[in-house]
C-alpha cells in the first residue's frame, strides 16, 4: 500500500514545476507520505496546508456549495494546489510556470487512485 | 484567559495558544508543579490535570526506555470530539511538560508546529534560575497550592492576560 502511494506521489512530483508532493490526513494534518525537494519544511507545510483546505471545505459548505473539488492558492512565486477526498487531502507545491490545468487533472486522478 | 505561576513563560504560552487555537494548555514541571495554564477555570482541575499528565510523563518515558532504550518524548491521544498531545520541553529551569487539549478548530500538525516555537521560545528564555532546592515530599504540596493560588488570583503575585482574539 505504502509503496502505491508512494509511486503516485512521486508520480506528481515528476510534473514540470513541481517542487513537492504531500498526501495528508486532513483532521490531523500530518503527513501520511510525501515527495519533497532537499530544504522544504513537509511537516510544519503539511499542517498549515490541511488546515487551509479544511478551512475551504467548510467556508464552501457554509455557503452553500458544496464540497471542495480543487482549491488554489497563487502566490508570487508559485501555486499550492489541494484536493481531498475520505479525510485525505493531496497537496502539490508548483512553480509560478507550472502548467496547472495538467497538475489539476493528474491530482484528481491520483486522488482517485489513493482514496479507494 | 491565560495565567501563570512565572513571568518568564508568559509571552510564549500565549502565543503558542494563540496560534494554535487549543482548547487547554497547562505547563508544569515532570514533578507537577504548575507554571502557566489557559483554558481552565478550577484550581482543582488544573492540580488533577497535572498530577495527571505528569504521572503519564512518567510512565510512557519509562514505557519508551523499556522498549526504545530511550524515553518518548510526546504522547498524543485521539479521543472522539478532543484530542490530547503531551510533550516535554528543555528549558533554563529544566525539562518542563506541555499538556494540551484541542478540538476540530486545530490539528495534531498545528499543534506540533506551534510547539516546536514554544520549546524553541522557552529555550531561549532568559530566566533566572533559583537555587536548586529539590522538590520534595514535605514541600510539594506547599508549593503546588502556591503556584495554584498565584494562577487563580489568590495570592499576590498573580499575573493574567486576556487572549487578543
Amino acid at each position: 500500500m505504502k509503496a502505491n502511494l508512494t509511486s503516485i506521489i512521486s508520480a506528481l512530483t515528476r510534473q514540470r514545476g513541481v517542487r513537492g508532493s504531500l498526501l495528508v490526513d486532513e483532521t490531523d494534518g500530518v503527513i501520511i507520505d510525501a515527495t519533497l525537494h532537499v530544504g522544504m519544511k513537509g511537516p510544519a507545510f503539511a499542517a498549515l496546508a490541511a488546515s487551509l483546505y479544511r478551512k475551504a471545505r467548510l467556508s464552501a459548505d457554509a455557503a452553500g456549495l458544496g464540497g471542495v473539488t480543487f482549491l488554489r492558492l497563487r502566490a508570487t512565486e508559485g501555486h499550492v494546489c489541494a484536493a481531498g477526498k475520505n479525510e485525505m487531502v493531496l497537496v502539490i507545491i508548483a512553480d509560478a510556470r507550472a502548467n496547472i490545468g495538467l497538475i489539476r487533472m493528474e491530482m484528481l486522478k491520483a486522488l482517485e487512485r489513493v482514496a479507494i | 484567559m491565560i495565567s501563570v505561576a512565572e513571568p518568564w513563560v508568559e509571552a510564549p504560552l500565549k502565543r503558542f495558544v494563540d496560534d494554535s487555537r487549543v482548547t487547554f494548555a497547562l505547563l508544569i514541571f515532570p514533578s507537577g508543579q504548575v507554571l502557566g495554564q489557559s483554558g481552565f477555570s478550577r484550581a482543582v482541575d488544573v492540580m488533577s490535570a497535572a498530577a495527571l499528565a505528569a504521572g503519564i510523563y512518567a510512565t510512557v518515558r519509562e514505557l519508551g526506555r523499556t522498549l526504545d532504550g530511550k524515553g518518548f518524548r510526546d504522547v498524543f491521544h485521539a479521543g472522539a470530539k478532543r484530542r490530547l498531545y503531551l510533550a516535554e520541553a528543555a528549558t533554563p529551569r529544566g525539562t518542563c511538560l506541555l499538556l494540551t487539549v484541542f478540538d476540530e478548530q486545530s490539528s495534531l500538525g498545528l499543534v506540533q508546529l506551534y510547539f516546536d516555537e514554544l520549546r524553541t521560545a522557552l529555550a531561549q528564555s532568559k530566566v533566572q534560575v533559583p537555587d536548586p532546592a529539590p522538590m520534595l515530599d514535605q514541600n510539594f504540596e506547599v508549593e503546588l497550592n502556591r503556584n495554584l493560588a498565584m494562577l487563580f488570583g489568590r495570592a499576590p503575585g498573580r499575573r493574567s492576560i486576556t487572549p487578543t482574539s
